[in-house]
């Protein structure tokens, strides 16, 4: 434990700031994703065969594709392509379009645990079928989506380590510790505190997502 | 089984508004795929020295050999994972606190930590304080590790599923408790698990793409290799993307298609 204090001492106000940036990369990329998701989502309710079959297409692709590969292609590939991208909005980009796919097929789940009756019932009320889906099915999809959400928003919190692969001009937890260990001795316990800050900020989500779950869940 | 929700919304569309819908998304995806294309185009990225090497033969068995690598180290992460999350849920489960504590602290910590941290652990710490692994375990072990943990919890799920009255049963039959576990509820739960222990094999596939990292052989680092011999950086990584995308979907398709009830 004498390293840990010793570190902290040392690199204390670097490891505050790389669990900031950790934090503000999560909270966009997951805010950004979510809002994608829930587009992609209505989208893909309404009768357009087509614009559906591209949606399954780019849900597949991005639930399926590796987040590093997507990221590495971005910012390595695209500038082949003379689409330059800077290397944060990389990592988030990366992380929104991945986190929109999850969202897509989750909601999709939540939607169908709302029984065809009630969208019936809506509709025979005289109400069109897009107030239906904003008022009746997305309320009723979300409350059922908590627990998913919750686990996607941690495995994101955890995939913002990937902004380590590219020459970030921050430093978020993980290019923090993997730079402390090259440069100095003081590689295990930076690694030991890095880990504790995230296992800390998972535990804080999962707390965050359990109190929600609680509150909005449905009893059926 | 019963209408889907969209199917309900709008009920069938009109033969005028079929081939409406399907006459504009006509026009949209031709210009979208106009748009990419002339965008490759005026990127010089349809160069015939870009993309002869898919041609070769040799090509293929290299990212091939890659596939194998990426393969080889996901089963051995699996087969870790799927042992040592069966020592974590007993652990877990177990009514000792001096088994349970640390078996939570234990699913806590490599569940928290992004498998990236471990591996550079397993790259950068471990060979410092004397401890030399080869390339495939710096990437194996970390992924087994970190997968281990959640396949704890996902076995617990299916444990905390099978119905109390078998656990009764079984105990009043005179069954032992390693009995009761083994032959009993255990078989069972993995009845209920099977699907989501599959769908788990996708995240084992997505991360050993980190393979590069520790120089490991997989399909992303024969990718750099590729990309290093042929400066060729989009279509490799094209074609790199989509054999990913074509290992995970269909282990996500045999993940669902065990998920239907089997009678």
């Amino acid at each position: 434990m004498q390293g840990v204090s010793g570190l902290l001492s040392a690199y204390g106000p670097a490891f505050g700031q790389a669990l900031l940036l950790t934090w503000k990369l999560t909270a966009i990329s997951f805010v950004a994703g979510f809002a994608l998701g829930m587009v992609v989502t209505v989208l893909r309710l309404l009768p357009l065969q087509t614009l559906r079959f591209f949606l399954t297409g780019y849900v597949e692709i991005f639930r399926n594709i590796p987040s590093a590969v997507l990221l590495i292609f971005i910012v390595f590939a695209l500038p082949d392509l003379q689409v330059l991208i800077d290397y944060e909005p990389s990592v988030i980009l990366t992380l929104t379009l991945v986190c929109s796919a999850f969202t897509a097929d989750y909601l999709r789940t939540g939607i169908n645990t709302v029984g065809g009756g009630q969208v019936e019932a809506a509709l025979s009320l005289g109400m069109r079928p897009m107030s239906v889906i904003f008022a009746v099915v997305l309320p009723q999809a979300l409350r059922a989506v908590v627990q998913p959400m919750t686990s996607l928003l941690m495995a994101l919190m955890l995939s913002t380590s990937l902004a380590s692969q590219v020459p970030f001009p921050g430093k978020e937890l993980t290019t923090l510790v993997a730079k402390l260990a090259n440069d100095s001795a003081a590689g295990m316990p930076a690694f030991a505190v890095a880990a504790a800050l995230y296992v800390a900020s998972g535990l804080l989500i999962a707390w965050a997502g359990a109190t929600l779950e609680k509150k909005v869940r449905i009893l059926r | 089984m019963s209408r889907a929700i969209e199917d309900i919304l709008f009920g069938g569309p009109s033969p005028r508004a079929r081939v409406v819908t399907w006459g504009l998304s006509a026009a949209v995806a031709g210009l979208l795929a106009y748009a990419i294309v002339a965008r490759f185009h005026a990127a010089g990225q349809f160069e015939l020295r870009l993309w002869e090497f898919f041609g070769w033969t040799t090509t293929w068995a290299f990212l091939a050999k890659g596939l194998l690598g990426t393969l080889a180290s996901a089963a051995m992460a699996a087969v870790i994972a799927l042992v040592l999350g069966l020592v974590l849920l007993l652990g877990r489960l177990s009514r000792l606190r001096l088994a349970r504590l640390p078996s939570v602290a234990v699913i806590e910590f490599l569940r928290g930590v992004p498998t990236l941290l471990l591996i550079y652990v397993c790259f950068l710490v471990l060979p410092s304080v004397g401890i030399k692994l080869s390339t495939y375990w710096m990437l194996t072990l970390p992924v087994g590790l970190s997968t281990a943990a959640v396949v704890a919890e996902v076995y617990r799920a299916g444990v905390l599923a099978v119905p109390r009255g078998q656990t009764d049963a079984a105990r009043s039959l005179g069954l032992t408790e390693a009995q009761v576990f083994f032959q009993v509820v255990f078989p069972q739960a993995l009845r209920y698990i099977v699907p989501a222990l599959v769908a788990q094999m996708v995240i084992v596939v997505k991360e050993t793409t980190f393979g590069y990292v520790v120089t490991y052989g997989e399909l992303m680092q024969n990718a750099k290799v590729l990309i290093a011999n042929y400066q060729a950086l989009v279509p490799v990584y094209l074609v790199v993307a989509a054999l990913y995308c074509l290992v995970n979907y269909a282990i996500s398709k045999a993940s669902q298609r065990l998920g239907r009830p089997m009678h």
